[in-house]
């Protein structure tokens, strides 16, 4: 075998699409984790049902590819709500793995749902986007995947807007700092998690039913794209939405640019070799890394 | 009445007795036919390959019914026809729970003999069950080589290895190079997934190339994890190697992903193969036009021109009001076989319907080629069936030439 040369400029750009994608996965395990303090096990099974809610709309109902997430938002946000408020709720306190063990479970059940409802056989959303490129100095840019890394920008920034400027943003980011302060100081903390528990139930499920527009699924689908998920949040900083957004543009460069060294097989060991790194070098991830720079 | 008639009308009892019960043992008593030959299965009825295993159920449930509404298998020892149980598990898809159940079929249910379900991860597990208690086992949807290189004597597959589907692929690809529809040497872009099914691909094709170096030059070889989550770093390896073929190994998911990827990159090459994946409803509806001529290796389609093909394909219509695909097909054969070992070997001893099967030279079948026998490893040996994409959703059988039911379309026509 030859050498082969391999066009940096298109890994590049794949990289930054795909890291939107990462993204938008990622901010509801980040934000969940930061004002409860649970890793969200069902985060995967949440994915999966909002790819099968996108493929109901989109492929049994006819709804626009792009606007089906505008419909699975709020009621993932509704599923969510009561799933915190009767179920994980009651668990809240306790040692950690009773909760990790809880939405473990819970994950086995949508997906035992989800083989009964829809069997295992592999689905696929195709819509008259699907396929759809177009040209950059010579790349070629799928408008599914554009339209994917879009909306995670503007979840990023949406995010930001409502955790920074409004009443209950501000009161998510108090409780997430200090749950027993933030009741000091009148903070219906319950429902405060309740509301954080529903807005990352709704994220996960946004990114699901994106996810649905490039890749095939089935009930097992979620459970490597959850794994990802966790590199990046450790990557981000746990707690940081930008965090969050720049480790997996990190993580979606590092798995790319690793072909020219490494067999694209090792991809996911990159990721989980970037995740150990980070936890032994740099606890704090990317937010800890900015912090640092801007003091300096 | 006489001593000597007393002594001859004794000796007269004893005769007539001796000549009735001849060829019965009458030195033992006669063998109790059982109530029923019990075979049993473990198949993933539920988990990541419940759609496969959903058409082996069937299959089974087809054989099953056809078999014993002719009364059963006729087995010689007892003279008579015995019906069939065939005891069903679900493993879930998953290795531990496969094995335990196919202990439980064993040492519990005391079955027969055991046939198998589909996927490789879960037969290479479970296979070493029915070696270890010694049954007879058959299955039809474990390819992959390495399963029935372990020695074993027990076990047995109606399907031809991964490396014999690689070793098709590139044998018709030498026939295209001798019509001149591709060039000499060819050069050719290989993946394959990461597990025994994808090696043996990659390994078989690499062999080929090796064996005949003026007709292939693989230029890129490369693995790739399961549930690829980005084809782009491994496409783009694909693209500067300026390969002729494209060739990968890869299950429907990744297919998917892959092939979708592939296109909105623009690549081309003359032939594109998937192995044994290509023509399935969810990819072809997933991908649209771009899954057309894709080239893939299987093991038997329901449009194989064969009485035997076609009879299996419209009564499993008919019956369950969806077409057959080949895991169906092989699974029906595999209960066949099954059937017919016990038949041959005229006894229940699972030593004897081993050495039934591993001699069966059963003609007139669905498989490929028409005809079941084993190599000494215990799978069979015989040619895949190869099928090209066509625009339309169609399918077309290209090869072997009895059985093609169009000419291939070779190169792939440049968009």
């Amino acid at each position: 075998m030859g050498d082969i040369t391999i066009d940096i400029s298109a890994l590049i750009v794949s990289a930054i699409l795909l890291a939107g994608l990462y993204a938008t996965m990622s901010y509801g395990l980040a934000l969940i984790y930061g004002v409860m303090k649970i890793v969200n096990l069902a985060h995967a099974g949440v994915m999966m049902w909002g790819a099968y809610g996108a493929f109901i709309l989109i492929a049994r109902l006819g709804a626009n590819p792009f606007l089906a997430p505008l419909l699975i938002v709020p009621a993932f946000f509704i599923f969510g709500v009561f799933l915190q408020r009767y179920v994980v709720r009651r668990v809240m306190g306790a040692p950690p793995i009773s909760s990790l063990l809880l939405l473990f479970g819970i994950w086995l059940i949508m997906q035992n749902i989800s083989y009964l409802v829809f069997t295992g056989d592999t689905k696929a959303i195709t819509t008259k986007y699907t396929l759809l490129t177009f040209q950059v100095s010579g790349i070629s840019i799928s408008v599914n995947r554009l339209v994917v890394f879009i909306v995670g920008i503007l979840a990023l920034v949406a995010l930001r807007q409502f955790l920074g400027r409004t009443y209950m943003g501000k009161a998510i980011r108090a409780t997430a700092q200090d749950s027993d302060a933030s009741k000091l100081v009148g903070i219906n903390t319950a429902r405060i998690m309740e509301i954080a528990f529903g807005i990352g139930i709704a994220l996960a499920g946004l990114a699901g039913s994106l996810m649905a527009l490039i890749f095939a699924f089935d009930p097992d689908f979620g459970r490597s794209h959850l794994l990802k998920g966790f590199c990046i949040v450790v990557l981000g900083g746990l707690e940081s939405m930008i965090g969050v957004a720049l480790g997996a543009l990190v993580l979606a460069l590092a798995e790319a640019l690793s072909v020219l060294w490494l067999m694209p097989a090792l991809q996911d060991f990159v990721s989980f070799a970037l995740l150990v790194i980070v936890l032994v070098v740099m606890p704090g991830g990317m937010k800890e890394l900015l912090s640092k720079f801007i003091k300096n | 009445m006489s001593k000597p008639r007393e002594i001859f009308l004794a000796i007269l009892v004893v005769l007539i007795f001796f000549i009735f019960t001849r060829g019965t043992g009458f030195s033992q008593v006669s063998p109790t036919a059982p109530k029923e030959i019990i075979l049993g299965a473990a198949l993933p009825l539920t988990g990541g390959q419940s759609r496969e295993g959903g058409y082996v159920n069937k299959a089974y449930a087809m054989a099953l019914k056809e078999i014993n509404d002719a009364g059963g298998i006729m087995v010689k020892a007892y003279g008579k026809k015995i019906p069939i149980k065939l005891i069903i598990y679900d493993d879930k898809s998953d290795n531990t729970t496969s094995v335990q159940l196919y202990e439980k079929l064993v040492t519990e249910d005391k079955v027969n003999a055991l046939l198998g379900g589909y996927g490789t991860p879960l037969i290479t597990a479970h296979t070493i069950v029915a070696e270890k208690y010694r049954v007879p086992y058959v299955n039809g949807g474990g390819a992959t080589g390495a399963i029935y290189q372990r020695g074993m004597k027990y076990i047995f597959c109606i399907i031809s290895s991964i490396e014999k589907l690689s070793f098709t692929l590139m044998d018709w690809m030498a026939i295209q190079q001798n019509a001149g529809k591709l060039k000499k040497p060819l050069r050719i872009g290989l993946m394959g997934e990461n597990t025994s099914h994808g090696k043996e691909f990659r390994q078989g094709v690499l062999d080929k190339s090796k064996a005949a170096p003026d007709r292939f030059n693989v230029v890129m070889d490369e693995p790739f994890e399961l549930n690829l989550k980005d084809a782009d770093p491994l496409l783009q390896k694909v693209k500067a190697a300026n390969a002729d073929a494209f060739l990968a190994d890869a299950r429907l998911a990744d297919y998917v992903t892959i092939h979708r990827r592939y296109t909105e990159m623009g690549q081309y090459h003359s032939i594109v193969s998937y192995g044994p994946r290509g023509p399935e409803k969810a990819a072809r509806d997933a991908l649209g036009p771009a899954s057309d001529y894709i080239v893939s290796c299987n093991w038997w389609n329901k449009d194989v021109p064969t009485q035997a093909a076609k009879v299996f394909a419209d009564k499993y219509q008919k019956t369950y009001n969806e077409p057959a695909e080949w895991f169906a097909a092989t699974a029906y054969e595999t209960f066949r076989v099954m059937a017919k070992a016990i038949e041959d070997a005229g006894t229940l001893d699972k030593t004897k319907i081993r050495d039934a099967i591993a001699k069966m030279d059963m003609r007139n079948s669905l498989v490929v080629g028409g005809r079941v026998w084993f190599e000494p490893n215990g799978q069979i040996n015989n040619d895949h069936l190869m099928m090209q994409n066509m625009p339309g959703g169609k399918v077309a059988l290209i090869y072997p030439k009895d059985v093609a039911t169009a000419e291939p379309i070779v190169p792939i026509p440049k968009k």
